[in-house]
């Protein structure tokens, strides 16, 4: 019993770092239709400036000025690359393949740059861990949690409550009834993309941080498995994310747990639960977990 | 809204990035004319690809730019070092050495349009990193005779002629560290042991050593499967302590085998762990888990450490250390040194018989039956189908040391190994 609920812990830490990489993909596609493949570079961005800057400005300052400079990054993306020519929603798609080149020649330059290091951000946790009667959590996993729930009552709040919230939603549901009612659809997308930008940089901390060794080339990569979270959880919404995302968390630690048992299944299992479950949940619900309303009315 | 009459744009778009990129591809394929063509040269000596009047040439292909990118800058420089001093000396055969140097970012594809376009004219290559790419490259090299030291050490690359594993293969290691165990670590008949591994060549590799050994000691072995970018084994730890593993090994790279440490001392599974040689990097040292991979941590490898007393390591580290000032010394330095002199001495028997034709220089290889560079234990080349060397060193992290690790035990050969050998036929 204590193996199945250390798993699920491990599963539910997982999950919630995941979930912060997911909610950029939400919120991205939300704004402007796009599936951001190269959020996983710009996950590796802002986990190498924290890392090259934690020495000379603390962990906080570095993070700091890692979520900017990657919010702007992407900011800048989205103004410079993707949105040039008309304002069409239906052009998302070549904006989803603009987006793969994008990332190839962003992890092409910081893998070059990182090389073969393994590198430390610099986090406040170090190897600490907190026991919870048999089982122990490491503290940078609590502290995901900690930020994913932030971050995802927070995106919530902002999506329902401001103005620019209401404005996404509007633009989400309507571009062109939204652009005629006066919402600046550049600017909506824009923020959105800047905010998914940090978070990104958010993320990169808790992926390198103690049960991992630190920052790699191929850190990045692992945004990839928030991509099925993302989508089983509708693509649309934020509780959707964090509830897909930790479906897969602990899809991944059961499975890696219970390895020897699953072997029937074959080698390599692991690799394809994930999306094993992603095809499961659209088999039954084929808009994902939480699909946006308007996708289900008719 | 009509979307309709927009749709055929999406396939226009795809088709045209399908043809740029076929484009792309086909100039990458240039190919190459065959090298200067074989024939004695005024000194008597046979010649053929890559080998002049005056220069021997050699090829590497390397990851400068890719996951392996440290270890490869290693091996290049200090094969560099070893033509710089061979050709201060007067080089080989009165030829001096040039080494010929493409990097693939391990990359598979990469890597055969390099071979491609270097192949015509080298006589060996004495850097070949990625198991993947060997595994591409293996026919090629195999038909053009071209003797290759793989920096891979999967058993599957034995039995070729011209492709020199050097020093022991994965499940010689993992042998050895099972044989370790029950010697110095106190593990019993009918205990347990963890094995994280790599899917693909290594890991099988290693898993074939472990299952082996473990069974002739009375030994159970829990296997956990993982691939290179897990690097978080909170999942596998738990896996582990629930199989109540008395110690475990790992077959992987060294983000997974600080992970694996790391978690498992702060869940208070401390056991020993050991790792093949490719599991470690110096790097470590600097991370989170430094000190539990102290405490719990031990390599095997067939290669002693950087910091060994061996009077030739010591000699090669304090030149490397002079010739690249700031670059660390970890054991791709050694390694790749140790492949340069071997392959040295192999071009020295070559000439005395007279030729430097590619099929000749592999012979010269497989007629060396005690090959020591003074780096390490001799190795003997001339079973094709068995590794070089059995003998393996069980060192130890420690940070303060040249290339993070020491020694803990000398060279030795596990027992069992023999029997295993001649079990596998």
């Amino acid at each position: 019993m204590t193996g199945f609920l250390d798993n699920v812990l491990t599963g539910l830490a997982l999950g919630a770092v995941y979930a912060l990489v997911a909610l950029g993909f939400v919120t991205i596609f939300k704004a402007s239709g796009v599936l951001n493949f190269a959020h996983g570079s710009l996950l590796l961005l802002g986990g190498y400036l924290t890392a090259i800057l934690h020495d000379d400005l603390g962990f906080a300052g570095a993070l700091a000025v890692a979520v900017l400079v990657t919010a702007a990054v992407a900011g800048a993306m989205d103004r410079l690359l993707l949105q040039r020519g008309e304002q069409d929603p239906r052009t998302a798609h070549v904006q989803t393949i603009v987006t793969i080149g994008v990332d190839i020649v962003l992890v092409t330059d910081l893998a070059r740059r990182i090389g073969g290091d393994l590198l430390s951000l610099g986090d406040p946790w170090g190897d600490a861990v907190t026991s919870l009667g048999p089982l122990t959590v490491a503290d940078s996993r609590l502290a995901a949690i900690a930020v994913s729930a932030l971050a995802i009552a927070a995106a919530f709040a902002l999506f329902r409550f401001t103005p620019w919230g209401l404005s996404l939603r509007a633009a989400a549901e309507d571009a062109e009834a939204a652009a005629l009612m006066g919402v600046r659809l550049t600017r909506i997308r824009t923020v959105a993309w800047c905010l998914a930008g940090g978070l990104a940089a958010l993320a990169a901390v808790f992926l390198a941080a103690f049960p991992a060794p630190g920052l790699e080339r191929t850190t990045g990569q692992i945004a990839l498995k928030a991509f099925p979270a993302a989508i089983l959880g509708g693509m649309a919404s934020p509780a959707g994310a964090l509830a897909g995302s930790l479906l897969i968390g602990l899809t991944e630690a059961l499975v890696a747990g219970y390895q020897t048992e699953l072997h029937v299944l074959g080698e390599g299992f692991g690799d394809v639960a994930p999306y094993a479950v992603m095809v499961l949940v659209l088999l039954v619900r084929p808009t994902g977990l939480f699909a946006a309303k308007g996708a289900t009315r008719v | 809204m009509n979307v309709t009459h927009h749709r055929h744009r999406i396939p226009k778009a795809a088709l045209a990035a399908a043809l740029s990129a076929l484009l792309i591809a086909g100039t990458g394929c240039s190919s190459k004319a065959d090298g200067d063509g074989a024939g004695d040269s005024a000194d008597g000596v046979k010649g053929g690809p890559g080998v002049t009047e005056k220069s021997i040439r050699l090829g590497a292909l390397t990851d400068l730019t890719g996951p392996y990118a440290t270890l490869g800058k290693s091996i290049v420089q200090a094969q560099q070092m070893w033509a710089d001093e061979t050709n201060a000396q007067g080089g080989i055969c009165d030829r001096k050495i040039e080494i010929v140097v493409k990097d693939h970012g391990y990359d598979v594809q990469k890597a055969v349009t390099a071979y491609a376009d270097i192949s015509p004219d080298v006589v060996a290559l004495p850097q070949v990193i990625g198991s993947p790419v060997v595994a591409a490259l293996l026919d090629d090299i195999e038909r053009d005779e071209v003797l290759t030291f793989p920096q891979a050490w999967a058993a599957s690359l034995l039995g070729k002629d011209p492709v020199q594993v050097l020093g022991t293969t994965y499940d010689i290691d993992m042998i050895a560290a099972v044989d370790y165990l029950t010697r110095a670590k106190g593990l019993k008949k009918g205990d347990t042991i963890g094995h994280v591994y790599f899917e693909g060549d290594y890991g099988a590799n290693a898993l074939e050593g472990s299952k082996w050994a473990a069974q002739r000691a009375g030994l159970k072995v829990a296997g956990q499967e993982i691939k290179a970018t897990d690097t978080d084994l909170s999942a596998q730890v738990s896996a582990l302590r629930k199989a109540g593993v008395k110690a475990v090994l790992i077959s992987a790279g060294p983000a997974q085998t600080a992970s694996l440490v790391g978690v498992a001392a702060s869940r208070g599974l401390r056991v020993p762990v050991v790792s093949s040689a490719p599991g470690y990097a110096p790097q470590l040292m600097k991370t989170p888990a430094a000190a539990a991979l102290e405490a719990m941590l031990n390599v095997v490898s067939a290669a002693p450490a950087v910091s060994s007393d061996l009077p030739g390591v010591k000699r090669m580290v304090a030149a490397y250390q002079k010739k690249y000032p700031g670059s660390p010394v970890d054991s791709g330095v050694l390694s790749g040194y140790n492949a340069a002199q071997l392959l040295g001495a192999d071009l020295k028997k070559a000439c005395e018989k007279g030729s430097l034709a590619r099929e000749d220089v592999v012979k010269a290889h497989r007629s060396q039956k005690n090959a020591d560079t003074g780096l390490g234990t001799p190795q003997d080349f001339t079973d094709v189908s068995r590794p070089a060397s059995v003998s393996t060193y069980v060192l130890k992290p420690d940070g303060k040391a040249v290339g993070g690790l020491v020694g803990v035990e000398d060279a030795h050969s596990a027992p069992g190994v023999e029997e295993y050998l001649s079990s596998n036929g």
